[in-house]
């Protein structure tokens, strides 16, 4: 086990700058996040991590060990993909003693971790089947399985989710990130979706356009975004000119909608903005409001649903901010 | 990195490496010798065009290259006409007994089509037993010799190239563009005219131009049935083989003259094929149309003729082996003497078709699945050269490349003429294209991302290459072995240039024996080489089936 060092690290394909750059400290036992769109170079910035891409330049360190010139087989990785990537032609068993096997581990020492690690996966009991019986949320499980056995010094997660239906999906984001946790492995996750990577990591590396947009804990990215770009992408948000919350100069900020209720229930002194009410959704527990200011900008709101609350379409309508919630951006 | 490739690149380069090797030793050497013959003069000093001027000038030769380009269009345009509509029957249409249509209908690929050539000389030949009968009633027709004969033979044997890959496109074309057009106001009918065969016109195209290529480079169809009529692959052979000299000058500028051809239509193809390319994704096959009655009859009678016709002379030939000849004279009556008298003198060219085949199959499968692997893994300019040196056989005629194998290792530092090794190098360098394209489709459906697992837990690409790439393709390698097998067993036209003293193999027994007047051996020889051929596909038949189509 090991923190992972990034520094300088770059690579073009063709004429794009898939990866621009990029420095990063990764601490030892952190579960950090890789976050972006696609092509924002995430993924091949894993893939180099993993030894499946050449750096054009830069360097990358697993402690002290700097590793970017290794094969990619000697690593000692362990890496969960987003199509699975289990092996059709072996069992469970056999997929998770793939790994074991290639290290010439004892055969009585390799059953035993693959049930260990079937059980921690929750699959004791599934050695013996085929991975065409199993789900895709079992297929992956057993690919982590497979991951975990090695005891590799790092795991990596390429979109691990995002081949799986909605529910199944948040119950095994919290299960990778428990697994990861109580075995202590240093773990990197690459996602493009903003709620995963909020509700897994320790820290997250929003990516844009081949370069770190912002490094830090979710919560923090969230509240405090440093760009557009990282306000946008974290969440929903309205970027509103300075000049309509009473502020100087031609930047934005940026108001999150939660940020916003009506100013009827809204506490003393938090500024009012009033404009006509464009729509109304009621999402269950969450109401949304779109609500049209003066010069035209659409002001996005949510609250929590009240029953006794009645809004008419067309109405004239005044929200509050609270203050705090402002962020300006450069 | 001592030689300054990226670790994950090392095995692709190396098998890259090794396969240019290969190739440019069996396959480039040899057609660089074709060449240089056909461009210098007698003394092998000057470069000169006077070969191509001397052959080009005789009207002889220039028919032969009308004849052949006049008789491979006919043909493609005949067979075309024939397997379009036969396709669509058995994609859209209620025919009874499609599995079995298909069966049969994928065996012309396999068997030896100079053997049906053969049949058909026996049965309406001049002396045929079709023809005889005929003029007992005052009845006759037509010379089967000469272009009408060929034509027919290439129809009968070439059709299943347009067929499955056009049954494929057919089953692959989304309905919901047909019930869009229907939506829009189109009836049926025109909806197959305006939209459905459209899609599946790519798919036609590259099976007719792969049927105008086998008419080029076919050396014992229009060697059976041409009689004076010249051919291009046949006067190759004639001037290679007449020649003393050992400047093969005037088959050289042949040769060349047909690998220009064949690989000018491929390029054809590949240009007009790539630019349009109609994806469809669909879910589910097309649904059986329903039809009236009397269509469906007349469908299921025009798809059961077909595939029946094509297989009578096969069948023919191997009910004629048990019958007695005297001399060219058929004899009614049941009789092994013509196996008698093929395997009287020896059992050698049987057991060398048996040995040959296997080795050759091998070696196919040792260069031309790795080769597959790289072309579909890994986009880079020695990648895309090796797919086309190894696409490069397909546009080389076996004769040529016969005559380019005798030039270049006749002697010089590896000799192998008079040997076996020879045929078994030919038939490996012949066959590669068709093992490459069938490894790098099923390559194509193995997920990369799983061979990246294996690395990632521990193995080394090239054991990642042979304990998961190779386990997932091996049925598809199998498949691939069981075909090379079958059409190795029944080649000729480089094997008459090839073969030597104790190496003759079943297609040399029945060429000669062609030449002669041996017809009880000839007939006995082919009905052997159907046996050998079909006995196989026979007995993997499950296997062959799931994977031919990616052959194609």
């Amino acid at each position: 086990m090991a923190g992972i060092v990034i520094s300088g690290v770059s690579r073009t394909f063709g004429t794009v700058r898939a990866v621009d750059n990029v420095s990063l400290e990764v601490g030892e036992g952190e579960f950090f996040t890789l976050l972006g769109p696609s092509g924002c170079g995430k993924t091949t910035l894993l893939r180099m991590i993993a030894g499946f891409t050449e750096l054009d330049g830069g360097e990358i360190r697993f402690g002290s060990e700097c590793i970017d010139r290794l094969p990619a087989h000697v690593r000692d990785i362990g890496m969960v993909f987003q199509n699975y990537a289990v092996f059709p032609n072996l069992t469970v068993a056999g997929n998770v003693a793939y790994g074991l096997r290639a290290r010439k581990v004892a055969t009585a020492e390799i059953e035993r971790r693959v049930e260990e690690a079937l059980a921690l996966v929750q699959l004791t009991g599934y050695g013996t089947r085929w991975p065409h019986q199993l789900s895709g949320g079992q297929l992956q499980r057993v690919a982590i399985a497979r991951a975990l056995v090695i005891r590799p010094r790092v795991l990596l997660f390429d979109e691990p989710l995002s081949n799986l239906d909605a529910r199944l999906r948040v119950s095994m984001r919290t299960e990778i990130r428990d697994l990861q946790k109580s075995l202590g492995i240093t773990a990197i996750y690459v996602t493009h979706d903003q709620e995963e990577a909020m509700s897994v990591s320790d820290r997250i590396a929003l990516m844009n356009a081949g370069r770190l947009e912002q490094v830090g804990v979710p919560v923090d990215i969230y509240r405090h975004p440093v760009s557009r770009f990282a306000a946008e992408f974290m969440g929903t948000t309205n970027l509103v000119p300075a000049r309509m919350v009473g502020r100087a100069g031609d930047q934005f900020v940026s108001l999150r909608p939660e940020a916003l209720r009506l100013a009827s229930d809204a506490p003393q002194g938090w500024p009012v903005l009033s404009g006509m009410l464009a729509h109304v959704e009621l999402l269950g527990p969450i109401m949304r409001l779109d609500v049209k200011l003066s010069d035209g900008t659409i002001l996005k709101a949510a609250m929590l649903d009240a029953p006794d609350r009645s809004l008419q379409t067309g109405a004239t309508i005044s929200l509050a901010y609270d203050p705090a919630r402002l962020t300006v951006l450069p | 990195m001592k030689l300054g490739v990226p670790h994950n690149l090392r095995l692709p380069v190396a098998i890259a490496v090794l396969a240019l090797l290969f190739l440019g030793l069996f396959l480039l050497y040899p057609l660089l010798n074709v060449f240089s013959a056909s461009v210098l003069d007698a003394d092998g000093e000057r470069l000169t065009f006077a070969n191509y001027a001397k052959i080009l000038g005789r009207p002889f030769y220039r028919a032969a290259i009308a004849n052949t380009l006049a008789i491979g269009l006919a043909a493609t345009a005949i067979t075309t006409a024939l397997a379009v509509p036969f396709a669509f029957a058995l994609a859209r249409l209620p025919v009874p007994g499609k599995a079995a249509i298909l069966a049969m209908a994928a065996l012309p690929l396999v068997l030896p089509s100079f053997v049906s050539a053969y049949a058909i000389v026996l049965l309406l030949g001049r002396s045929g037993i079709v023809t005889q009968w005929l003029q007992s009633w005052g009845l006759g027709f037509g010379s089967i010799y000469g272009a009408g004969g060929i034509i027919l033979v290439y129809t009968l044997t070439l059709y299943p190239y347009v067929l499955l890959p056009t049954i494929a496109a057919f089953k692959a074309v989304d309905v919901s563009m047909e019930e869009a057009a229907q939506g829009l106001g189109s009836s049926p009918r025109r909806t197959v005219w305006t939209v459905t065969l459209p899609i599946v016109m790519p798919a036609v195209l590259a099976g007719a131009l792969l049927v105008f290529i086998e008419t080029l480079e076919n050396f014992g169809v229009p060697f059976v049935l041409a009689e004076d009529m010249p051919i291009f692959a046949v006067e190759a052979f004639k001037l290679f083989i007449g020649e003393t000299a050992p400047n093969p000058a005037s088959a050289g500028v042949l040769g060349v003259l047909l690998i220009l051809t064949t690989a000018l239509v491929l390029l054809v193809q590949r240009r007009f094929l790539s630019a349009r390319r109609f994806a469809t994704n669909t879910r589910q096959a097309p649904p059986i149309l329903r039809i009236d009655r009397p269509l469906q009859v007349a469908a299921t009678i025009y798809c059961w003729a077909i595939v029946i016709l094509a297989l009578v002379p096969f069948f023919a030939i191997v009910v004629l082996s048990f019958m007695e000849f005297r001399g060219p004279v058929l004899h009614p009556n049941f009789s092994l003497a013509n196996f008698g008298s093929l395997f009287d003198r020896s059992l050698r060219p049987l057991v060398n078709t048996l040995v040959f085949a296997t080795l050759a199959a091998a070696c196919v499968s040792l260069v031309g699945v790795p080769i597959g692997y790289v072309v579909s893994r890994w986009r880079s300019g020695i990648a895309t050269l090796l797919d086309v040196v190894a696409t490069l056989p397909f546009a080389v005629a076996g004769t040529v490349l016969a005559i380019g194998f005798v030039v270049s290792f006749n002697s010089g530092p590896l000799v192998l003429t008079g040997g076996p090794l020879i045929l078994v190098l030919a038939y490996s360098v012949r066959k590669v294209p068709f093992a490459v394209r069938s490894a790098s489709a099923i390559v194509h459906q193995i997920d990369a991302s799983l061979e990246e697992a294996s690395i990632s837990l521990g193995r080394s690409p090239f054991q990642t290459l042979m304990r998961v790439v190779v386990p997932l393709m091996l049925g598809g390698i199998l498949s691939g072995v069981v075909l090379t097998w079958v059409t190795v067993a029944s080649e000729l036209s480089a094997t008459v240039v090839l073969y030597s003293g104790p190496w003759r193999t079943m297609t040399v027994v029945m060429f000669q024996a062609l030449e002669g007047s041996g017809a009880g051996i000839a007939t006995a020889a082919a009905s052997t080489l159907i046996v050998v051929t079909l006995l196989p596909i026979i007995l993997l038949y499950r296997l062959v089936r799931r994977y031919e189509l990616s052959m194609l």
